[in-house]
């Protein structure tokens, strides 16, 4: 079992420096995985981050909880794209869906481990002096090239689970939107993510 | 020689998992795949510089809203 892990481990290490070289052919790869540790130690990640913040947050509620409400909206996720893909074609699975998504989590939380660091050395508000523009701009530019590769990835998760082509696949994401930007408000509301963990 | 061909199969079977993307209109095929086929392989290097001059459009467009966004986005971990 441990050796199971260790692979596990050193795999998920591989893949992820292989899905900032070659997303295209690391994400296909990813669809046909099917050892279930990787999961388990992606999920693990976010929960180490999770326990993180804890303690930066004001006012937190506990990492159990938060975690407990990203895998609802991960499995949500997983499930809204899987059955309207189901519509469209018969043969997709489920499986590879989890793990398509779950390997593009990882821009995701790159950019909240870095802010949270970020929020501890240089923290906000930020002015309008010249170090504070140039912050700004530096930050905005960080965060702009991982959403760039956050939708990348989310592009070719749903491209080699789905196998739909690029329009049904933009029409997917605009009808995932539709409900998950009010539903974020909602998170936002109750404090749960102030912005979205997805 | 069976196990050679069994993989090269397989590889086929990886590689045809989906088929090319058609976007209906020749031209804007054309250029999805143009544009495409540089992000397949280290789009970090368009993704970066294209993040970076879009940061700088956005400051020198809105200034204020943008640090303002920052501050906001700071808080947003």
């Amino acid at each position: 079992m441990a050796i199971n892990f260790i692979t596990s481990l050193i795999l998920v290490i591989r893949n992820f420096f292989l899905l900032i070289f070659y997303p295209y052919r690391t994400m296909r790869k990813i669809s046909f995985e099917k050892d279930n540790y990787q999961l388990l130690i992606i999920a693990g990640l976010v929960f180490l981050y999770f326990k993180f913040i804890y303690f930066l947050r004001d006012k937190p509620y506990p990492a159990t909880l938060i975690f407990l409400i990203f895998l609802f909206n991960f499995f949500f996720t997983v499930f809204f794209f899987y059955c309207l893909s189901k519509n469209f074609e018969k043969d997709v699975r489920l499986r590879s869906f989890i793990f398509t998504f779950s390997y593009s989590l990882f821009p995701t939380l790159i950019w909240f481990l870095s802010t949270s660091i970020l929020y501890i050395f240089l923290p906000p508000p930020r002015t309008l002096s010249l170090l504070g523009n140039a912050f700004s701009i530096f930050f905005m530019a960080y965060s702009l090239s991982l959403l760039i590769w956050k939708l990348i990835l989310v592009y070719l998760a749903l491209r080699f689970s789905s196998k739909q082509n690029f329009f049904r696949i933009f029409y997917m994401m605009i009808l995932y939107l539709i409900w998950f930007l009010p539903y974020s408000v909602l998170l936002y509301y109750f404090r749960f993510f102030r912005v979205p963990f997805i | 020689m069976t196990e050679i061909n069994l993989r090269l199969k397989n590889k086929l079977n990886e590689v045809f998992v989906v088929g090319p993307n058609d976007l209906g209109i020749d031209f804007l095929t054309f250029y999805f795949k143009k544009i495409t086929v540089r992000l397949k392989i280290m789009p970090f290097v368009y993704v970066i510089p294209s993040a970076i001059l879009l940061a700088l459009i956005l400051y020198f467009l809105f200034e204020k809203l943008l640090v303002r966004l920052v501050t906001i986005l700071q808080y947003g971990y």
